[in-house]
């Protein structure tokens, strides 16, 4: 579903240039759940980031599906439709109320009738358990309710990939477990997943590989029972020390 | 026990209204000082009059009745030819019972209510500010997204067009407007005026929608965009109706510049409101009634514009 082959992102800052992401050769396949992990900075952000094109790449190759999107002729924005995105700090269109949040892109993006729209963004919403703030304001949802939001609008696109980054460090810990439920709810339907995250819990129990990044490198690519107890490198073993 | 103590605010009204009674007062003694006799009985016959129109009649004939209707008359005049008699309403008769008449001949006087010259100069103030405020907001809008532009020829060429107007002052760059370009294109002195107001106050409100496109979080375009709209998309429906509601309030403040500043084009000889002041200033002498006048016309249009633009923002504060 995702391929990546010697992805390279360098960031230009005042100082050293910074190798953000450095290398990186990998894939998910279809229905899988990747959860990506590491300290702050190792460049796993970015890395998501770079799958959608959302962060431009100095070299390698991004495939979605097969397509090329850093190729000539690959028009970005066909490519994105199938990829959904989830970010940290929610980002719904705050002059749009929910509904219009799931709609919009539907519509422009997809060419739907408002009514076809309207019916598959309810569903949605039915299925994230927020039906009932279909007509509010985002800025009156909780952080926690307007990430099921976030990640309904993603999946009204009807994607084949969900990109999650850091889906839930922006939120107060008692809303963290209703984002990750819907998560989990999805990964158990075969979403191809990509999640950066800090939960540690989630990746145990959703994730079928988990990979370790630090300094822009994937230094452990294992199943979670291998990572969680027997994980290889020092630099894993340090992090896992840290947040477990 | 209140934690703070609050004085009380009613001495400081006090004071309001006695520096308030002191001005109006220190007017009138500096008025009196010019022996200045003020003749505001003079200036509502500049917003609207009664004009005498001679009531003409439209056949050949003689007067053959006047009858008296309240303040009416109505002149009869029978056709020489013989055809049906014709009843003329006048309010001042100037013709006798039995008199001949001729075709166009005058009966009397009627009276119609005619617009005055400040009542047309407030007009043509406000169209003038009006079209060119919108054909601004055009050029704003555009310049403002070229200004933002990747591109480094929209970018060079918004950024001179910005210095330019904004080194410059608008009553040179009217002049120059009429005289050069407006000689060169052959253009009227009214499309040269608002011609010359809009490219002035685009360059104004590109800077403004800049800063609103500006200001809106990079969040909402990469949320956009991952949704797979285009750049284009993502401006119409995603930044720009933020930016907008962002922009709103030093928007309100260009238009009403706009309007004052639109006093300009009286130079090049548009009957505006200030220039309908200054001729009915040479005709009727009241100098400081009519300025007066003139000032609380201007005031009088742009706190209901400024009245509107806040009744506008209250509306789109719905959603924050």
């Amino acid at each position: 579903m995702i391929e990546v082959k010697n992805l390279l992102k360098v960031f230009e800052g005042r100082g050293q240039p910074v190798r953000a992401v450095d290398d990186v050769s990998t894939a998910v396949a279809m229905g899988e759940v990747v959860v990506i992990v590491g300290p702050s900075g190792s460049g796993k952000s970015t890395f998501l980031r770079c799958l959608n094109g959302l962060e431009e790449f100095d070299d390698g190759q991004v495939l979605i599906d097969g397509i090329d999107i850093a190729g000539s002729k690959t028009n970005l924005n066909t490519v994105r439709r199938e990829v959904g995105m989830v970010f940290q700090h929610f980002n719904l269109f705050p002059h749009k109320t929910v509904l219009e949040n799931l709609t919009l892109a539907q519509r422009v993006v997809r060419k739907r009738k408002a009514g076809e729209a309207n019916e598959r963004a309810m569903a949605l919403l039915t299925k994230v358990g927020i039906a009932e703030k279909a007509n509010e304001y985002p800025s009156r949802l909780s952080g926690g309710q307007q990430q099921r939001v976030a990640i309904a609008r993603a999946l009204a696109m009807d994607p084949k990939v969900m990109l999650f980054d850091e889906p839930t460090s922006a939120l107060d810990p008692e809303m963290v477990g209703e984002v990750l439920d819907v998560m989990k709810q999805l990964a158990r339907e075969g979403m191809t997943m990509a999640v950066v995250t800090h939960e540690m819990g989630f990746a145990r129990e959703v994730a079928q590989r988990v990979l370790f990044m630090d300094a822009g490198r994937i230094l452990e690519d294992a199943p979670p029972a291998q990572f969680f107890t027997a994980p290889q490198e020092p630099r894993a073993q340090a992090f896992l020390k840290q947040v477990l | 026990m209140a934690l703070k103590h609050r004085p009380a605010a009613w001495p400081w009204y006090l004071l309001l209204a006695a520096i308030l009674i002191g001005l109006t007062a220190g007017l009138w003694v500096a008025t009196q000082r010019v022996h200045y006799e003020w003749r505001w009985e003079r200036v509502p016959q500049y917003f609207a009059y009664r004009a005498e129109v001679p009531q003409e009649s439209p056949v050949a004939g003689r007067v053959s009745a006047i009858q008296a209707d309240g303040a009416l008359s109505r002149v009869v005049v029978t056709p020489a030819d013989g055809g049906a008699p014709v009843v003329l309403p006048v309010e001042t008769v100037q013709v006798a019972i039995g008199d001949a008449i001729d075709r166009e001949d005058s009966v009397g006087d009627h009276y119609e209510w005619r617009i005055g010259p400040l009542t047309q100069g407030l007009w043509v103030t406000i169209w003038i500010s009006f079209v060119s405020g919108l054909v601004g907001l055009l050029i704003g809008l555009i310049t403002g997204l070229c200004r933002i532009s990747d591109n480094p020829t929209l970018r060079g060429l918004a950024i001179l067009y910005i210095e330019l107007i904004r080194g410059t002052p608008l009553l040179v760059q009217i002049f120059i407007f009429y005289f050069f370009i407006g000689t060169v294109l052959n253009l009227d002195r009214i499309v040269a005026g608002i011609g010359a107001l809009a490219l002035f106050v685009g360059a104004y409100i590109a800077e403004i929608i800049r800063a609103g496109i500006q200001s809106i979080p990079k969040g909402q375009t990469e949320a956009a965009r991952s949704l797979g709209m285009s750049a284009f998309q993502n401006m119409a429906y995603i930044v720009l109706p933020q930016a907008f509601k962002r922009v709103l309030p030093p928007l309100a403040g260009q238009f009403i510049s706009l309007i004052k500043d639109s006093s300009l084009v009286s130079v090049i000889a548009i009957t505006d409101l200030t220039k309908s002041g200054r001729e009915i200033i040479t005709a009727s002498f009241a100098t400081f009634e009519i300025w007066f006048t003139v000032a609380l016309l201007y005031l009088v249009v742009t706190s209901l514009l400024s009245q509107l633009l806040f009744w506008l923002e209250r509306r789109f504060a719905r959603s924050d």
